[in-house]
């Protein structure tokens, strides 16, 4: 049956309202923004901590604090938290999709809780490694700057609050 | 009502209430289908270089240079944060905008990121980035268009059944024949 034209002019309406409602919905993140598992530890272990002893901590759970100075432009699958001493950082990752921490997250401070892990690369791997994350950040890549075999000491991200 | 009557109803309803939820899934399947590095389908991010008077001997932030640099660019969005990278390397946050500063030289690289407009909020629900209910309504959509696939192989008779046959098959076909080859 063939709908008359006033209810088709209103559908057609309608359905411009709801596309205009949709884009209107723009997840701001203005507030405390919660991702992943609830945050289960009391205390807090400072990234400097972590940085200077790692091997203590692997494979341990921790809950770190910092503000994040990178998050993922390809995926926002990892972010960067700054350590409370001076030009030092820790990387949070975690499983693609189950957590994406948003670009406008950069800045802003984050508590979060995840497993200590580390990761041993030869040469060929590090290189590989430098040149995904220079790519996902759209940056150029010097393949001077892995020099040998590395080992990253990194979180691999359960829970997050950003705040 | 008869069996067939039933199946041609739910097939029309559900294909109604299907629309909305088919369209965000549509534009988001093809926006994320072509993620790459260069191309994120829920953000725009502008890279810039510009230059400010270098500043010296500087290993702290503070406020007078940090807005001194952000005049300097003529960048008025709201500061969020600062941040020294390393010794000479400073980070300033502003909404909207990552500046790194490379104090001794004046070098300034900008990163300015904006939601893609209605294709951050199609993503944020294809993703399922909203987790918690959503993800029940999601797969709610899921066992509708199950339905709505089920229903409309019931609808292949009459004098259009020769056709619904083969476009079924076809429909079949296409991802088996794919897996075959890329496999």
């Amino acid at each position: 049956m063939l709908l008359s034209h006033s209810i088709r002019k209103k559908m057609k309406k309608l359905i411009f309202s709801l596309f205009i409602l949709l884009i209107s919905c723009i997840p701001v993140l203005g507030k405390e923004l919660v991702l992943g598992e609830q945050l289960q530890l009391k205390e807090t272990t400072k990234v400097s901590e972590i940085n200077a002893q790692p091997d203590k901590y692997i494979g341990k759970r921790v809950q770190i604090e910092g503000m994040i100075i990178n998050v993922c432009a390809a995926r926002g699958c990892w972010m960067d938290i700054a350590s409370d001493a001076p030009f030092q950082k820790i990387q949070v990752k975690v499983v693609d999709g189950e957590i994406v921490f948003p670009m406008e997250a950069k800045g802003r401070n984050a508590q979060v809780e995840g497993i200590v892990e580390k990761l041993e690369l030869s040469h060929e791997q590090a290189l590989g490694w430098a040149k995904h994350k220079a790519m996902e950040q759209g940056e150029d890549f010097d393949p001077a700057t892995i020099t040998g075999p590395t080992t990253i000491y990194r979180i691999r991200g359960l829970g997050a609050v950003i705040m | 009502m008869s069996w067939r009557r039933l199946n041609h109803v739910l097939h029309r309803d559900i294909g109604y209430l299907c629309i909305g939820m088919t369209l965000i899934y549509v534009i988001s399947g093809v926006a994320v289908n072509h993620i790459t590095h260069q191309f994120n389908p829920s953000y725009s991010i502008d890279k810039a270089e510009a230059s400010v008077r270098p500043v010296a001997g500087k290993t702290a932030p503070d406020m007078v240079m940090v807005t001194d640099i952000l005049k300097q660019l003529h960048e008025n969005g709201q500061l969020k944060n600062v941040a020294m990278l390393s010794p000479g390397n400073l980070r300033i946050f502003v909404e909207g905008n990552t500046i790194d500063v490379e104090l001794a030289t004046g070098k300034v690289q900008q990163e300015r990121v904006q939601q893609r407009p209605l294709l951050f909020q199609v993503n944020y629900l294809h993703l399922n980035k909203a987790k918690g209910g959503w993800t029940y309504l999601a797969d709610a959509y899921a066992i509708l268009l199950g339905i709505l696939a089920m229903t409309g192989m019931l609808m292949i008779r009459g004098r259009n059944r020769t056709r619904g046959l083969i476009l079924t098959c076809i429909g079949f076909l296409i991802p088996i024949a794919y897996l075959f080859v890329a496999l």
